[in-house]
């Protein structure tokens, strides 16, 4: 080794390089950090700012201060909203582990096939919800719809099925759709946390004598972890802030049940056109949604004896 | 001195040029006028040296987009929207005041009235109309027969109307009496209103500026269609529907009697033509009648120059004239004026005269918070309507409405 470091000297010599200095580091992080502040830190702190101000769409903007988010307290809708959209966002993370965990099983084969399948499995996840969404709608059409076409040739309903008409139903379809759309995505976080599993603990398990399911549960499922912590934060998330299947698909209806959180900053910002009240409602969420993810990393985190 | 001549002309050759340059001007459009502005405004450019450029917005984004340009200093000259935002751009001082223009056309009194109420604020007037249509009903004449009721007698009140409803469904066969879009605030305040208006009431006051929820008419009107509702009278997607399918519902020839506006005639003698079908205005609880005095108004930007506007309302002077108001009339089933009925609907289906009639006395709510009253889905007045119809605590949800109402009414009334 002739690394020689002296004290008092900034520049160590490491193998005769000089050590790189602090301000290149810095420029090498400045792009996505200018990236961070102009496009997320910014337009928080205007949100804020803007929350407590009645802020019309035309005319002045008067500062109300907390008054937004008193209101926002009292808002029974809103709350409504609040309650539909954990609801969705615990019935659609169930679903979809419950679909993707054993697509990830299946497609985990050093088969040929299983890439064509993973692919299948993966296609619905590159369509946006906007196309997604409008094509489930031309598909649940009662009248014209693939669905109801099938259903009345095979002689299971005789009049126009209305799954919009009422709010299971409602909320069935969207669910039905958001699976079939995001499924593979998280099938293929979960894949990625099986096939880091190494084949020796397996192998060593089978000489043991676990049967499948012991394996699964004793071994396959606490090494994933990490994946499976990662798909249900990201899948917990991306339901809590849901909107483009609501607003196309049900709309909002029946009667206001299907009505998302985002769907209501929507509706305060460019509905009613109270840009303040729309800002209260998205710092609320925000604190909502840091609340939740915090309280899924504390519970789920790897600890440190388990490493 | 010849020199002197020659700079004289040449003085007077630039400056005539300098006259003679065209001006264009630019009118954002909701895109559901937008063929027949873009005809008008080819129409115009082929024999003007001046320009109308016509930009489309698509309905929804056009106040967000309109109030956004204002604000930001890059307004068009002038725009061509529904005339239920006139009172909120004229009181955000966004308009600029064209009553001298109005008041001295010569056909000025033969505007619609109600266009011109919505475009007035503090006395002034900010807007002409441009491509209006009222709301009526529409009845299938065939399914009348069946019911043995008299297909030549259109219902003369609400309550006739949910009379002959509950006989046209006791037909059967999935046939429905009435449809009405009940999940939709724009198209309520379009259909429901004028049963209110009819009987001389209404949900604000003459100025905008108050509630008047609770009326013998409102609970007359609510009383009539709790009854149809109950008779399950109402096809069933009416609830929840947003006025997609309520067209293609009356064309299957299951519904009675629909809720819709003037452009159903042409729509359906067009695209439906086996549809046996009549029209008539809107009737109230127990008589009169009304309309929703709807479509589009132009109204030119606060601050506009003097040459822009020139030529803007010159495109307004042009768009009125006969001619052009039979081209009207043909795309989009309603002149800008009420004395052109001869030339516009000569070549026309004579059924259009009922909606062009009832203009005259239609009405539009005057309000400065039309979105957060009216039209959004969780705003008091579809709640109204939800809560009245189909839920089961009537007083309760009226008290809602007024207290909703008075609410957003002390927040966003112009001082």
């Amino acid at each position: 080794m002739s690394s020689s470091l002296r004290r008092g000297r900034k520049t160590a010599v490491v193998h005769g390089e000089p050590e790189p200095k602090g301000w290149l580091g810095l420029a090498f992080i400045l792009p996505s950090f200018l990236f961070i502040v102009l496009l997320f830190l910014l337009p928080l702190i205007m949100t804020v700012w803007m929350s407590f101000y009645n802020w019309p769409l035309l005319g002045r903007a008067k500062f109300i201060g907390l008054a937004n988010y008193a209101e926002l307290l009292g808002d029974a809708q809103l709350w409504h909203s609040l309650g539909f959209t954990l609801l969705y966002t615990v019935l659609v993370t169930v679903a979809l582990f419950l679909v993707a965990f054993p697509l990830a099983l299946l497609v985990d084969r050093p088969l040929r096939i299983a890439g064509v399948f993973r692919t299948v499995y993966f296609m619905p996840v590159v369509i946006g919800f906007g196309a997604a969404s409008t094509l489930w709608m031309w598909l649940l059409n009662p009248d014209s719809g693939v669905f109801a076409q099938v259903l009345r040739a095979t002689g299971l309903i005789d009049s126009a099925p209305r799954p919009l008409e009422s709010f299971w139903p409602a909320l069935a379809v969207i669910i039905l759709m958001v699976v079939w759309k995001t499924s593979g995505f998280t099938m293929i976080i979960l894949l990625t946390g099986l096939q880091s599993i190494s084949t020796d603990v397996i192998e060593a398990a089978k000489i043991d004598g676990a049967n499948v399911w012991s394996r699964f549960r004793r071994i396959t499922l606490p090494l994933m972890r990490n994946s499976v912590v990662l798909a249900l934060v990201l899948n917990v998330t991306s339901s809590m802030l849901a909107f483009d299947q609501f607003f196309i698909i049900t709309q909002g209806g029946p009667s206001n049940s299907t009505i998302s959180a985002v769907f209501s900053i929507y509706l305060a910002s460019f509905s009613s056109y109270r840009l303040g009240y729309g800002s209260a409602i998205s710092f609320a969420l925000l604190i909502v949604l840091v609340a939740i993810s915090a309280v899924q990393f504390v519970f789920l985190r790897q600890r440190p004896e388990e490493g | 001195m010849f020199k002197l001549k020659l700079t004289i002309s040449a003085i007077a050759l630039m400056a005539s040029a300098t006259f003679a340059n065209a001006t264009d001007i630019t009118l954002w459009v909701r895109t559901s006028s937008g063929a027949v502005l873009q005809g008008l405004a080819d129409k115009y450019n082929a024999t003007h040296s001046d320009k109308v450029k016509v930009t489309q917005i698509t309905a929804e984004q056009m106040v967000p987009k309109l109030g956004a340009a204002i604000a930001g200093g890059a307004a068009p000259d002038g725009a061509v929207l529904d005339l239920i935002y006139l009172p909120t751009f004229a009181a955000a001082d966004g308009l600029e005041d064209i009553t001298d223009f109005v008041k001295g056309l010569p056909y000025a009194s033969a505007l619609s009235p109600s266009h011109i109420r919505l475009a007035t604020y503090g006395g002034k007037i900010y807007g002409v109309p441009a491509l209006p249509d009222a709301s009526i009903i529409a009845y299938n004449t065939d399914l009348f027969s069946k019911a043995g009721l008299d297909p030549n007698k259109a219902p003369a009140s609400l309550q006739e109307i949910a009379a002959d409803a509950k006989k046209i469904t006791a037909l059967g066969h999935d046939t429905y009496g009435f449809y009405f879009v009940a999940n939709s605030g724009s198209w309520l305040i379009y259909d429901f209103l004028p049963h209110l208006w009819a009987a001389k009431a209404d949900v604000l006051s003459e100025d905008g500026r108050t509630a008047t929820i609770d009326t013998p008419a409102l609970r007359e009107t609510i009383a009539a269609y709790r009854d149809m509702a109950k008779a399950g009278a109402i096809h069933p997607t009416s609830r929840s529907g947003n006025g997609n399918n309520a067209v293609e519902a009356f064309a299957s020839g299951k519904v009675g009697i629909l809720m819709t506006g003037s452009y159903i005639v042409n729509l359906l003698t067009s695209k439906y033509p086996d549809v046996k079908f009549n029209v008539a205005p809107i009737p109230g609880p127990k008589d009169g009648e009304s309309s929703f005095a709807g479509g589009d108004t132009l109204a030119l930007m606060k601050g506009i120059s003097d040459e822009k506007k020139k030529v803007a309302l010159d495109f307004v002077d042009f768009y009125m004239q006969p001619e052009q108001q039979v081209y009207i009339t043909q795309e989009s089933g309603m002149p800008s004026r009420t004395d052109l009925a001869k030339e516009a609907y000569a070549k026309f289906d004579k059924r259009n005269l009922v909606a062009y009639d009832v203009l005259s006395k239609a009405r539009t709510p005057y309000t400065f918070s039309s979105d957060e009253l009216f039209v959004s889905r969780t705003g008091p007045f579809l709640n109204l309507i939800q809560g009245t119809i189909f839920g089961e605590d009537v007083d309760g949800t009226i008290a809602k409405t007024q207290a909703d109402f008075t609410r957003i009414l002390q927040r966003t009334n112009p001082n």
